[in-house]
């Protein structure tokens, strides 16, 4: 048991709930919802949502795939080192993701740093594709995977990799049998992370992968065109989108913090 | 038998370490021969963990070598030394460690060579209802059980345990030592135990090293300790009642004809027992039920340390015995008065190092 809150403390905290979810609550009271059938098939709209499903699984996963790495070599890194890789790791996080998009577009364009290279030698080109849609989700999303792993890997107890070796495993196999297993809570959980704010992704999408419908055009760049043309469309895509955000945070919200 | 053994084993280990971690500088040469166990004590922080780590290549030699079965495994000629997952060395924690993601099985076959865990050793120790199980069903005692056995399933040359026992509750405690004896005496071609519990030392091993602040302070056997004890530390450790007698199956007849009741079977020839000062009880009347050691003596002599009372007792059975000051004032204890020594059989710790096959 607890001691009783202050009432004040209780009044002003549940005021501020109640003032975050206005917001919410008058969009979902502004939605056609008998129309909802209809504006959900426009081809703009599924077009939208279907590109959103797809990059932002892809994003996730690309950011967990090459997230891994990364996060073991910082939680074995210490000192100044370590903080430098880290906020290079995070600026993502806290950059607009608009001068994101842009050093991508510098790094990868067809005229970037990489990207002619990646054109002479392959063909792709990823700028205003879906590739790009994808590159710019993982981009914004890396940082808050390395960042929910390697804290998972610091906390493992370091004579899990001691006793894997004593058993005769090298390195490699400690990593893929031992390491990564005993901390694939956190793999699931960053991949959630990531794909949660893939979904939502905009600045970087726009810069890096345009807003082509039906090519780079994701939910989020429907809604702010919609906004313009079809106030109604823009309510429906919202709609789907609060309740797929809402369903994940309830799904995993043993991930993030302790059930009641 | 017993003694003997320890003179002229083949060298196994040979090792000369000197590490630095943080405040602590730790210098030990140490040889161990084949098919012998050494039990390291010491105060905590005297740098027993650490000795097993440099073993490992888990911490840097300052200078020193370590050389396993003729291989080199680190010297200040090598080049690099060899990486731990090389050094055909096992490692038991105090936790266990068991990988938590795996079942028993899974667990048991992870280094094993052939990936096929030896019968016998699942037979030893007794295994065979826990392989489909996962960790998390384990009780703490059936955990070190399998974590020894992961360990010896991959055959190590030599094997390092950190407080193997520690985690175990006393009557676990006995038991497991008396697994970790068996699979000692038929797996085992060498062993490093670090224990804080003389019991496990005096049962186990046939050498004592003691470590304190990184050095040596005395290496010889326990009953060695226990008659000229090198350091403040050691003596105070081996407070303990050591006795020799002829084993006849569960019983040790001592010199003067007095029994000792032991939890073991099939004892024969010299036996050496020894008995915690702690586990003695002291009663006015002869104490009833129970298959309990009981001996009528007399209180010889009787001294204060803090809140324990330390009891010397004479007659049948000349015994040590830690009780606490609350326990002396009720009994009214004086020297001359007549008192009932008892033990249980659990509690009789049998030298381990005779190996009378």
């Amino acid at each position: 048991m607890r001691n009783r809150l202050p009432r004040r403390v209780r009044v002003l905290g549940l005021l501020v709930v109640a003032l975050v979810a206005t917001p919410v609550v008058s969009l979902l009271c502004r939605v056609p919802w008998s129309r909802m059938p209809s504006l959900l098939t426009e081809q703009v709209v599924t077009d939208a949502l279907l590109l959103s499903l797809l990059s932002s699984v892809l994003a996730a996963f690309v950011a967990v795939t090459v997230g891994i790495p990364v996060a073991l070599l910082l939680s074995r890194m210490e000192g100044v080192l370590a903080s430098v890789t880290r906020a290079l790791i995070m600026l993502p996080m806290v950059l607009p993701p608009v001068v994101g998009g842009a050093a991508l577009l510098f790094a990868f364009g067809r005229k970037g740093t990489l990207g002619s290279t990646l054109e002479e030698v392959t063909g792709l080109v990823l700028p205003y594709s879906l590739g790009g849609v994808v590159l710019a989700n993982a981009f914004v999303a890396l940082p808050f995977v390395v960042l929910t792993i390697e804290g998972s890997l610091r906390s493992l107890d370091p004579r899990f990799e001691l006793a894997a070796a004593s058993l005769g495993a090298n390195e490699f196999k400690t990593t893929v049998r031992v390491v990564l297993p005993m901390v694939r809570g956190s793999l699931v959980a960053a991949g959630f992370l990531a794909w949660a704010r893939a979904l939502g992704e905009f600045g970087a999408t726009i810069t890096f992968a345009g807003n082509i419908p039906g090519k780079t055009q994701t939910l989020p760049l429907a809604v702010f065109v919609a906004m313009e043309t079809d106030q109604e469309a823009a309510l429906a895509m919202s709609v789907v989108l609060i309740l797929i955000s809402l369903g994940v945070l309830l799904t995993m919200r043993e991930r993030w913090w302790p059930a009641r | 038998m017993a003694s003997a053994m320890n003179d002229n084993r083949p060298t196994l280990l040979d090792a000369h370490i000197v590490v630095e971690r943080g405040d602590l500088l730790l210098e030990v040469a140490l040889q161990v021969g084949q098919g012998e166990t050494i039990a390291i004590m010491g105060p905590n922080g005297a740098g027993k963990t650490s000795l097993l780590y440099s073993l490992f290549g888990w911490l840097p030699l300052r200078s020193g070598w370590i050389i396993l079965d003729d291989q080199t495994l680190d010297s200040p000629a090598e080049e690099r030394p060899v990486p731990p997952h090389l050094r055909n060395l096992g490692m038991v924690f105090d936790d266990g460690l068991l990988f938590s993601h795996m079942t028993v099985e899974q667990n048991l076959a992870f280094g094993a060579a052939d990936k096929l865990v030896d019968a016998r050793l699942i037979e030893l120790l007794d295994l065979s209802t826990l392989r489909s199980k996962r960790v998390q069903q384990l009780s703490a005692g059936q955990r070190q059980r399998v974590a020894l056995a992961r360990t010896l399933a991959a055959e190590p040359k030599m094997v390092l345990l950190d407080e193997p026992l520690s985690s175990l509750d006393p009557s676990a405690r006995t038991h497991a030592r008396e697994l970790l004896k068996s699979a000692f005496r038929s797996e085992l071609a060498g062993a490093l135990l670090v224990t804080h519990d003389p019991a496990d030392a005096f049962a186990l091993a046939d050498r004592v090293m003691v470590l304190e602040n990184g050095k040596v302070t005395q290496f010889g056997s326990l009953s060695d300790l226990s008659a000229q004890p090198a350091t403040p530390w050691i003596a105070d450790l081996i407070g303990w009642n050591f006795f020799t007698g002829s084993g006849k199956n569960s019983i040790v007849v001592l010199a003067d004809g007095t029994e000792v009741a032991t939890s073991q079977s099939g004892l024969l020839g010299d036996v050496t027992v020894a008995i915690n000062p702690g586990s003695v009880s002291l009663f006015l009347e002869a104490p009833v039920g129970s298959p309990r050691n009981n001996w009528r003596c007399e209180v010889f002599d009787l001294q204060f340390v803090g809140d324990v009372a330390r009891v010397t007792l004479s007659g049948v059975m000349k015994i040590r015995a830690d009780i606490t000051r609350t326990a002396a004032a009720e009994l009214g204890l004086r020297k001359g008065l007549g008192v009932w020594a008892s033990v249980k059989a659990t509690e009789v710790v049998v030298q381990g190092s005779e190996r009378s096959n």
